[in-house]
C-alpha cells in the first residue's frame, strides 16, 4: 500500500463506519439495523487492518481478523437469533424521537465530535488522528441510540455501536492496543451481549414485550 | 524495643488472638476467652502508659505496614497518660463484660465479641500514633468498631438503631473535620509525621483554620455542645461494658487530640483559639448537667454527666491555653494538670457508675429511675459502689472528682492578676460556671442514688432484683478502690502528671508536690484530701453518736403506725420520683430546658369538682437537637424527595441523564477551548 492511498483507504473505511451508524438511526426495522451493525463491524475491522498494513504490524492484522469475526460475525448473529425468536410486531422499533429529528441530532453530534477532538488532532496530526472525530461521533450516536430506542434489542444495537466507536478511538488515537487488552474487552463484550440476549428473552416471557418503558414499575416508591 | 514497645506489640497480638478466639470458640466459652484477651489488651496498655509516665520513651517506624505512608508510633509522657487511663478502663470493663455477657443477657454474639478486642486495641493505640496517616487510620478504626459495638443490641430495641445512625453520622462529621484539618496541616508542613508538623512554620490564618477544624472533630468525639446529641443516645443504648468504655475511655481521645494538636504541635500561643474552647466547655458543662438533672433514664443521666465533665475538661483546657498565650506558664501548667487529672478521675467514676448502672439494668430490666428504688436491700454491694462513684461525680470533698475540680478552681481564681482585660472578665465567669455545675451535679447524683437505690421499689420487677455475679462485682470493686485511692492520695500522681504536662507545654514543670498535703507550684495554695476525709469521717461519726446519745435519753422506742392524715397508709407511688425530685430545678431553668408538660384532668361524671384522675406527662426534648438538627434533617429530606422526582423508573430517562451529561460536558469543553 502506497503512502498516498493509505489516507484515502482509511477515510473510506471511516466513512463507511459513520454511515452505518447513521443508518442504524434511520431504519425503523430491527432486521436492517442488525445488518448495518454487521457492516459496521467490517468497517471497523477494515480500519484496524489498514492501520496494521501501514505500520507493518502482524499483531494488528491478527486483531483485525479477530474483530471481523466477533463484530461482523458473532455479535450480529447473536442479535439475529434473539430477533428470530421475537413475534412479528416486535420486529419494529418505535423511537422516542422521530427519524428526521434523530438524523438532525446525528448531524449535530458529528459536529460536536469534530469540535471536541480538534485539540486531540492538533496534538499529533496524521491520517489516523484525522479520522478520530468520526470514531467519537459514532460513540455519541451509539449513546443517542441507546437513549432514544425502546426495544431491548435496539438498545443492544446502540450499545454495540457505542463500543465499536470506543474500539475505533482506541486504535486510532494510540499506536495499537496490547493484544491482551483487546482480547479482554472483546470477551467482556461477548458476555454483555449474551446476558442482554437472555434478558431480552426473559423480558418477553415475563411481560410479553421487550419495551423497556414497561419496566417503570420497578422504581423506588 | 523497650518495655513500651513490647507491651504495645503484646496488645496487638492479644487483640488478634481475641478476634480469632471470638470466631472459633463456642458460645459458652466465648465471653470468657474474648473478655480475657481484651482485658489483656487493657493491661498491656496500662503498663505501656505507666512505662511512658516513668520517663521511658518509645519511637518506631513500620514503613511496610501501611501502603504509601507507613506507620509511625511514638509514646511520650502525654500519650502515656492517656494510654494508661484508657488501658485501665478497658481492662476493668472487659472483665466486667465477661459477667455481663455470660448468661445469654447482652451481646455474646460472635460478631460483637470479635469487634470488642479490635475496639480495645484501637483505643489504646490512638494516643501512640505519631504521624497524620497513622492517627487517622487508628481513629477511624476506633470509630467504626465502636459503632458496631453500639448497635450490638439493635434487634432488641429499635432505639439502638436510631442511636447508631446519630453516632455514625456525627462521628464521621468529626472525622472529616479532623481529616481536613490534619491534611491541610501536613500539606503546609511538607510532611506527615508529628516531628515535621511540630517544626513547621505556618501563617496565622492557616494555623487558625487547622485549629478550628480539629476542634470541631475532637469536640464531636468528646460530646461537646452542639455536637453532643449522639452521646446520650449511643452511651445509653450500648451494652453497659461498652458504655463504660465509650464514656470513660473513648471521649478522652477528644481531649488528647486537642492537647496534642493545639498545644504540642501548633504551639498553642493564640488566645482566641482557647477562648473558643473555654466557651464551648462552659456551655457544655452547664447544658450537660442541666439535662442530667432532669433525666429519668439512669444511663442517659450518666451520659449527660459525661457531656458535663468533658465540658469541664475543655474549660480547663481553654483556661490553660489562655494562660499559655498570656505568658503565665505556672498557671497554664496548673490548669492543664487539673484537666489531665480530671480526665483520670472522670474515667474512674464514670466507668464505675456505668458498670453499676449495667448491673442494675441486668438485675431489673429497666433503666427508668421512676420504676427503680429499694435496691439498697437487694443489691447492697452495687449500691455502695454506685455511691462511691456518685460521690466522685458530685465533686464533693471525699470524692475523687473534688480534687481535680479544686485544682481547676485554683487555677481560675488565681488568674486575676495574671492576664489582661479578657482574662479578668472571662475567668470569674468560668469560676461561676464550675461552681454552678458542681452544685447541679450534687443534686443530680443525690437524685440518681436516692431515687434509684433507696426508698421502696416502685415496680414489681425491681422487688425481685438479685445482686450481680462475683466477676462483675470484682470489676466494679477494683474501680471503686481506684476511685477511693484517687480521692485519698492524688499527690502520688504528682511526678507523672508533671511529666505529662511538661510534654504538652514544652517546658518541664513540677506542678503538684507533697505527700499528705498537696502543694501547688507557683501559687500559695495547699489542700489535703486525706485530712479532709478524716475530718468528714470524724464529723459524721461524732454527729451520729450525738444523735444516738440524745435520742436514747428521751424515751423508750414504741412501734406505731405512721400518721397518714386519715387517708390510708402511704403507698409506694407517694415517694419522690426522679421526675418530682428534679421538678424544682426544671422550674428554675424553665427557659433553658423548655419542658413540654401535659396535665390531663378527668372529673367524675356526676360533678366537675370531684376529680377521677389526673395524668401528668412531661417531656424534655434536647433543645439544641430540636433547633439545630431538625432543620438540617428536614432540608436533607426535602432534597432527597426532589431527587426522587428525577428517578421515575424509566430506563430511557436514566440513560438520557448520562447522554446529556456527556454531551453537555463536551459542548462546554468545545466552547471553552
Amino acid at each position: 500500500m502506497t503512502d498516498i492511498s493509505y489516507p484515502q483507504y482509511l477515510d473510506l473505511a471511516a466513512g463507511l463506519f459513520l454511515l452505518t451508524a447513521v443508518g442504524v438511526l434511520w431504519r425503523h426495522q430491527l432486521a436492517p439495523m442488525i445488518r448495518l451493525l454487521g457492516i459496521q463491524g467490517v468497517a471497523l475491522a477494515a480500519i484496524v487492518a489498514i492501520l496494521g498494513i501501514h505500520q507493518h504490524s502482524l499483531e494488528l492484522i491478527l486483531v483485525a481478523v479477530g474483530l471481523a469475526v466477533l463484530r461482523a460475525g458473532v455479535l450480529p448473529l447473536l442479535a439475529w437469533r434473539a430477533l428470530g425468536e421475537a413475534p412479528a410486531q416486535a420486529r419494529e422499533t418505535r423511537p422516542v424521537i422521530n427519524t428526521a429529528a434523530s438524523l438532525l441530532a446525528a448531524a449535530a453530534l458529528t459536529l460536536l465530535a469534530y469540535a471536541v477532538t480538534r485539540p486531540l488532532v492538533a496534538l499529533a496530526p496524521s491520517p489516523a488522528t484525522a479520522v478520530l472525530p468520526v470514531a467519537v461521533a459514532v460513540v455519541l450516536i451509539g449513546f443517542f441510540t441507546l437513549v432514544t430506542r425502546r426495544r431491548a434489542l435496539s438498545q443492544v444495537v446502540g450499545f454495540l455501536l457505542l463500543d465499536n466507536g470506543i474500539t475505533a478511538i482506541a486504535f486510532l488515537a494510540t499506536s495499537g492496543l496490547p493484544l491482551i487488552v483487546e482480547l479482554g474487552v472483546s470477551f467482556d463484550l461477548l458476555l454483555v451481549v449474551l446476558v442482554l440476549q437472555v434478558l431480552t428473552g426473559r423480558l418477553r416471557t415475563t411481560f410479553g414485550s421487550t419495551d423497556l418503558d414497561e419496566l417503570q414499575e420497578l422504581h423506588d416508591q | 524495643m523497650n518495655l513500651i514497645g513490647w507491651t504495645l506489640a503484646g496488645a496487638c497480638g492479644l487483640a488478634g488472638l481475641g478476634v480469632v478466639a471470638a470466631l472459633v470458640t463456642s458460645a459458652r466459652a466465648r465471653p470468657v476467652v474474648v473478655g480475657g484477651c481484651t482485658a489483656g489488651v487493657g493491661v498491656a496498655g496500662l503498663l505501656a502508659g505507666l512505662g511512658a509516665l516513668s520517663g521511658e520513651v518509645f519511637h518506631a517506624r513500620l514503613p511496610a505496614l501501611l501502603p504509601l505512608a507507613g506507620v509511625q508510633v511514638a509514646v511520650d509522657p502525654l500519650s502515656g497518660w492517656f494510654v494508661a487511663v484508657i488501658g485501665a478502663v478497658v481492662a476493668v470493663a472487659a472483665v466486667y463484660g465477661i459477667g455481663y455477657a455470660g448468661h445469654g443477657h447482652g451481646p455474646s454474639g460472635r460478631g460483637v465479641q470479635a469487634v470488642l478486642p479490635v475496639f480495645a486495641v484501637a483505643l489504646v493505640l490512638v494516643p501512640a500514633a505519631a504521624s497524620v496517616s497513622t492517627f487517622l487510620v487508628l481513629w477511624e478504626l476506633m470509630a467504626l468498631s465502636s459503632l458496631l459495638l453500639v448497635v450490638a443490641e439493635h434487634r432488641v430495641r429499635p432505639a439502638v438503631a436510631e442511636a447508631g445512625w446519630w453516632y455514625g453520622v456525627l462521628t464521621h462529621v468529626g472525622f472529616v473535620a479532623i481529616l481536613l484539618g490534619l491534611v491541610i496541616y501536613a500539606a503546609q508542613a511538607g510532611g506527615g509525621s508529628f516531628t515535621d508538623l511540630r517544626a513547621a512554620h505556618l501563617s496565622p490564618g492557616v494555623r487558625g483554620l487547622v485549629f478550628v477544624l480539629v476542634l470541631v472533630g475532637f469536640a464531636s468525639k468528646a460530646g461537646l455542645v452542639p455536637l453532643h446529641v449522639w452521646l446520650p443516645r449511643a452511651h445509653a443504648e450500648a451494652p453497659s461494658p461498652v458504655s463504660a468504655m465509650l464514656s470513660a475511655a473513648m471521649v478522652n481521645l477528644g481531649v488528647y487530640g486537642l492537647i496534642r494538636v493545639g498545644f504540642d504541635l501548633l504551639g498553642g500561643a493564640t488566645r482566641w483559639w482557647w477562648l473558643i474552647v473555654l466557651a464551648i466547655g462552659a456551655v457544655s458543662a452547664l447544658y450537660g448537667i442541666l439535662q442530667a438533672a432532669v433525666a429519668r433514664d439512669l444511663k442517659r443521666l450518666l451520659a449527660y454527666s459525661t457531656v458535663e465533665n468533658m465540658g469541664l475538661v475543655f474549660l480547663g483546657l481553654g483556661a490553660a491555653g489562655v494562660f499559655h498565650a498570656s505568658a503565665s506558664p505556672a498557671l497554664a501548667a496548673l490548669a492543664l494538670a487539673a484537666t489531665l487529672l480530671h480526665v483520670l478521675n472522670h474515667a474512674g467514676f464514670k466507668a464505675l457508675l456505668f458498670t453499676a448502672a449495667g448491673s442494675v439494668l441486668r438485675a431489673t430490666g429497666t433503666r427508668d429511675l421512676d420504676e427503680l428504688g429499694g435496691l439498697r436491700a437487694r443489691m447492697p454491694a452495687t449500691t455502695v459502689l454506685f455511691a462511691v462513684g456518685a460521690l466522685g461525680a458530685a465533686a464533693l470533698p471525699p470524692g475523687n472528682g473534688f480534687v481535680s475540680e479544686w485544682l481547676l478552681l485554683q487555677s481560675l481564681i488565681h488568674a486575676l492578676p495574671a492576664g489582661g482585660a479578657v482574662t479578668a472578665v472571662v475567668m470569674p465567669l468560668a469560676v461561676a460556671v464550675v461552681a454552678l455545675t458542681a452544685g447541679l451535679a450534687v443534686a443530680t447524683f443525690v437524685k440518681a442514688l436516692g431515687v434509684g437505690f433507696f426508698a421502696r421499689p416502685r415496680s414489681a420487677t425491681v422487688s425481685a432484683a438479685r445482686e450481680s455475679q462475683p466477676v462483675m462485682l470484682a470489676a466494679m470493686g477494683v474501680l471503686g478502690l481506684g476511685c477511693v485511692g484517687l480521692a485519698l492520695a492524688p499527690a502520688a500522681l504528682g511526678p507523672a502528671l508533671s511529666r505529662a504536662v511538661g510534654t504538652a507545654t514544652g517546658t518541664p514543670v513540677d506542678v503538684v508536690r507533697g505527700g499528705v498535703i498537696l502543694r501547688l507550684a507557683g501559687i500559695a495554695s495547699t489542700m489535703s484530701p486525706l485530712l479532709i476525709v478524716v475530718a468528714v469521717l470524724v464529723a459524721v461519726v461524732a454527729s451520729a453518736a450525738l444523735v444516738r446519745l440524745v435520742a436514747g435519753r428521751v424515751t423508750r422506742r414504741r412501734a406505731a403506725r405512721l400518721w397518714d392524715c386519715g387517708a390510708g397508709p402511704p403507698t409506694v407511688r407517694m415517694q419522690y420520683t426522679a421526675t418530682s425530685f428534679g421538678e424544682p430545678l426544671q422550674r428554675v431553668f424553665d427557659d433553658v430546658l423548655a419542658p413540654q408538660i401535659d396535665v390531663d384532668i378527668t372529673p367524675h361524671a356526676e360533678s366537675a369538682y370531684l376529680l377521677a384522675r389526673v395524668a401528668y406527662q412531661r417531656r424534655i426534648a434536647d433543645r439544641v437537637e430540636h433547633h439545630l438538627y431538625t432543620p438540617i434533617i428536614n432540608t436533607a429530606r426535602r432534597a432527597g424527595e426532589l431527587g426522587r422526582v428525577l428517578a421515575n423508573g424509566s430506563v430511557h430517562r436514566y440513560l438520557a441523564y448520562g447522554f446529556f451529561g456527556v454531551t453537555g460536558l463536551l459542548l462546554v469543553l468545545a466552547v471553552i477551548r
